[in-house]
């Protein structure tokens, strides 16, 4: 797998599919996109670095705890679900704000999106776990 | 702050602070108990705020809905029970916390006990004020699994291992009999609200008269006496001291093995002034006083006596709540709940101490022990205060409640007539001789007599301040409670009897009361008590020699058996049912898919035939078609690996196109990323597969594996050709909600997205933990699977 044209390819491609899937996720919510799917195509390049460059090369200078994401990720993801309850809401309550900002014109935040960013980091740290504690696997 | 807040956070607080220990615990290095003790300070603190209230004789209750269509509510009911167990949660709590800063060695794995330990005290702390029954059971239970983990803290010791399981056993289980009692309790009142029922006569009425009366109470009642180790279920109480000390003077004697006494406390109002109360919570009471407190004699672990010496101590708070008659419901109530705090001030003390003498002298064998007064002198004095109490010795606290105890036993004795009049008191005294007995045996064992010449370091000497303070605060305490009843009796008794029998109550607790039949009682156990002592190693031998003869004499034998044989019947089902190999696992599951549906399929097989089938298909999605079937076939077929894998990721791409083809950008979308990561993970796999790839394959499995696989094939595409005319007659579909709501309730233009994230976010949320789970599985399956070869 380890050719030099799959490694120049991953290359190039690493930071422009980060880009790209952060924004899936922030678009998510009015157009095609969200964490999940965000998250695999993060997970994906991932992967694809670590079978391109091999696990342990990578992992000698890049080795996040892909656990720690996903912990995160499922904490975010609930803390927004019991967070409408600490509003007198009801569980799960999605909440939608309208904020004007220089530059950026109308921004739509809704507290959804920070369940969708849960999701994302579950994803990839899901994933990405999995896939790494296999791979180390000897 | 109102005092539902307050009580809010001091509950939730200790997890949340909890939950950012380890990050605490970078800055802070070794000294992160005291974090953790600041913790538990905060807790006390945020329940005294709410105290002041409750001593003026009122309540608070306030709810949040959690589940409205169910009736249950997130609710806190704030009365003088509730009060006086927060205090001595979070009040032990502190104690504990500091004193494990010079317990615990610096080496051991700190901020997993310390969380621990919090979680322990939110929850307790939670158990206490809730006012729902399946919130308290909630809360209960998770008292019962952070015991597990603090017991099992050694987690390469067998015997903690051994305890921890035995616990979780036994209090988890009882535990989900309490359940089912509250759901019976529901049943027949309707409410899963305590302070509802307690407050409305009526309902109790109904109760008193219902068929199911007894279910309820008994079935509650077994989850009580699980997690008080009373009756047969005191067994685990002694294995759980396997715990470190601290966490067996916090939860095993002060604090989580009072839960079941709480539970009896709380449902007093409701179930008392019955004779099946009288019978079940006394009696069993009774019987583990007497059993446990000449158990105790066998015992020459310092903790083992303490354990069993704190069933028994458990079994007279049952005993005085059980004390109940029509007209009197709460005979018992005030001594008990005296009595329950004193416990909880001598015991812990008393674990305090075992905890010093064992860090100092590396032993909890009472036979190697002895003389140590004069290298420990302080230890000495505080485990004498302690001891003393313990038994019964004026002026100190335990005087006073046992004094309350026998009067309360008199009364009952009294009430009911005929032999019991002498019986109740008579075995009321015999548990306070073995009480007695005991306490002396741990003062003179360890302290008294000549220190051994061997089997001792050179060097003892009494700890540093860390472990001494709280021990001797404790100690203070006790002497304080001994000479001046009146503070705990007017901040905590009063306002908690008060709460349990609904009612003011004035209570008045004096050191002297002239000669009375109780303090003939006290001196009748003193001198029997002296007596006993005597033959205390005689006693002690003869229950070993009878422990030899007859090992089935035992609830432990039973326990063991039973679990041993649940062990074998389990690892035998699991043998047969996973004897190895993928591939089977993937056969049975596929032909059970088959069956499922072979039966829908052969009873409908006549409406299963479209009628108006259209076979009009585009070019373009022909063409599609074509290549995906080509693509199948040749991951079927290819001889090799990667051109295999690579055929197979081109149906999968070919199945996005089809998606893109028919407008759904996000299922495309979503296709197109994890067939692309499958394809990936497929690469990374093939360089551990043995590279015989559809070799040896014989002739039979081919012919099976194709014969599921069209059977199944056959199966989707009957359920396909159903499903896409449209929607079955009786449903209707439910895009339309989605797409008229989407925007207008949920703020987004993307209908999956918001069906995902908003509409379903509940699956969502557990879809994801389920990831979670899975992520954790696959480490574990990988890293533990080094530990069996």
């Amino acid at each position: 797998m380890t050719t030099l044209i799959t490694k120049t390819i991953t290359k190039i491609c690493l930071p422009l599919v980060i880009l790209f899937s952060i924004s899936l996720l922030l678009a998510g919510h009015n157009n095609p996109g969200g964490g999940f799917i965000g998250g695999v195509l993060f997970a994906s390049v991932i992967a694809l670095t670590y079978v391109a460059y091999g696990l342990d090369y990578i992992k000698s200078f890049f080795d996040p705890d892909w656990g720690n994401w996903f912990g995160f990720g499922l904490l975010l993801a609930s803390v927004t679900a019991f967070g409408a309850i600490a509003f007198s809401h009801n569980f799960f309550r999605s909440a939608v704000e309208f904020v004007h900002l220089p530059f950026f014109g109308e921004i739509e935040l809704v507290s959804a999106g920070l369940f969708d960013i849960g999701v994302y980091f579950v994803v990839i740290g899901g994933l990405l776990s999995i896939f790494k504690n296999v791979g180390d696997d000897k | 702050m109102d005092s539902f807040t307050a009580i809010t956070l001091a509950v939730f607080l200790p997890f949340i602070l909890a939950g950012i220990l380890p990050a605490v615990e970078k800055l802070l290095k070794d000294k992160i108990g005291w974090y953790a003790s600041a913790v538990a300070f905060l807790s006390l603190l945020l329940v005294a705020q709410a105290a002041p209230e409750i001593i003026h004789g009122g309540t608070i209750q306030k709810s949040i809905e959690w589940i409205p269509s169910l009736g249950i509510n997130f609710s806190f009911y704030v009365d003088g029970l509730s009060v006086m167990f927060g205090f001595i949660v979070s009040g032990i709590g502190v104690i504990i916390m500091s004193y494990s800063n010079g317990y615990m060695s610096k080496k051991e794995d700190l901020p997993r006990y310390y969380q621990q330990l919090l979680f322990f005290m939110g929850s307790m702390l939670g158990m206490v004020f809730s006012a729902n029954t399946i919130q308290l059971f909630i809360f209960w239970e998770l008292t019962s699994i952070t015991s597990f983990m603090l017991i099992g803290y050694w987690r390469n010791r067998p015997m903690s291992v051994y305890g921890a399981t035995k616990s979780l056993l036994i209090t988890a289980t009882g535990g989900l009999f309490m359940l089912a009692g509250f759901l019976v309790l529901h049943a027949i009142t309707g409410t899963f609200d305590i302070p509802t029922i307690m407050h409305s006569e009526s309902i109790k009425e109904i109760l008193h008269g219902h068929d199911l009366f007894l279910a309820a109470l008994i079935l509650i009642f077994i989850g009580a006496a699980s997690k008080s180790a009373q009756g047969p279920f005191y067994i685990w109480l002694p294995n759980a001291m396997e715990a470190p000390t601290p966490v067996s003077a916090f939860l095993h004697s002060a604090t989580m093995v009072k839960a079941g006494i709480y539970l009896i406390a709380r449902i007093h109002p409701i179930f008392s002034g019955t004779e099946a109360w009288f019978i079940l919570v006394s009696g069993i009471g009774i019987f583990t006083m007497l059993l446990a407190g000449f158990l105790a004699f066998r015992q020459t672990d310092i903790k083992g006596i303490l354990a069993y010496s704190t069933i028994s101590q458990l079994a007279y708070l049952m005993t005085m709540y059980g004390y109940t008659t029509h007209h009197e419901p709460g005979i018992g109530v005030a001594a008990a709940t005296f009595h329950l705090l004193n416990h909880a001030t001598f015991k812990a003390c008393l674990f305090l101490v075992a905890g010093i003498v064992a860090h100092e002298t590396a032993t909890r064998d009472i036979t190697k022990m002895g003389g140590l007064r004069k290298e420990m002198p302080i230890t000495f004095i505080v485990a004498v205060i302690g001891a003393l109490s313990m038994a019964g010795i004026p002026p100190l606290n335990g005087f006073l409640s046992k004094e309350m105890f026998y009067e309360s036993s008199v009364e009952m004795g009294h009430l009911l007539g005929g032999p019991w009049s002498i019986l109740i008191p008579a075995l009321a005294v015999l548990g306070g001789v073995f009480t007695f007995a005991y306490s002396i045996k741990l003062i003179d064992g360890i302290f008294l007599g000549k220190r051994p010449s061997k089997g001792l370091p050179d060097h003892i000497h009494d700890p540093s301040m860390i472990m001494l303070a709280p021990a001797i605060f404790l100690a203070g305490l006790i002497i304080l409670f001994g000479l001046v009843p009146s503070i705990p009796v007017h901040y905590f008794v009063g306002p908690t009897v008060s709460g349990i029998l609904l009612e003011e109550t004035h209570l008045h607790v004096k050191l002297w009361h002239g000669i009375t039949t109780p303090l003939i009682m006290t001196i009748v156990t003193f001198a029997l008590g002296i007596l006993t002592y005597t033959q205390y190693s005689k006693i002690a031998d003869w229950q070993d020699r009878f422990n030899a003869r007859f090992p089935w004499i035992s609830v432990n034998y039973y326990y063991d058996a039973t679990v041993e044989n649940a062990k074998n019947i389990t690892s035998k089902f699991s043998n047969r049912m996973q004897p190895g190999p993928v591939k089977n696992y993937v056969v049975a599951l596929l032909l059970l898919f088959i069956a499922m549906f072979a039966i829908p399929v052969i009873l409908l097989a006549s409406s299963l035939v479209p009628h108006n089938l259209n076979f009009d298909v585009p070019l373009y999605e022909s063409i599609i078609f074509l290549f995906m079937i080509v693509s199948a076939l040749g991951a079927a077929l290819l001889p090799r690996y990667i051109p295999a894998i690579i055929s197979l990721s081109g149906l999968g791409y070919l199945v996005a196109l089809l998606f893109i083809y028919l407008q759904a950008p996000d299922l495309a979308l979503t296709q197109v990323l994890v067939e692309t990561l499958s394809t990936i993970i497929f690469l990374l796999a093939i360089v551990k597969i043995p590279q015989k790839f559809r070799e040896h394959v014989p002739s039979t499995t081919l012919v099976r594996d194709l014969l599921i696989s069209v059977t199944i094939a056959a199966i989707i595409f009957i359920m396909l050709i159903n499903a896409t005319p449209g929607i079955v007659p009786p449903f209707e579909s439910l895009s339309h909600y989605f797409v008229e709501k989407s925007l207008s309730l949920a703020g987004g233009h993307n209908i999956v997205n918001v069906i995902i994230v908003d509409f379903r976010g509940y699956d969502t949320l557990g879809e994801i933990s389920v990831l979670c789970l899975a992520a954790f599985g696959v480490y574990n399956l990988i890293n533990s699977r080094g530990d069996d070869e």
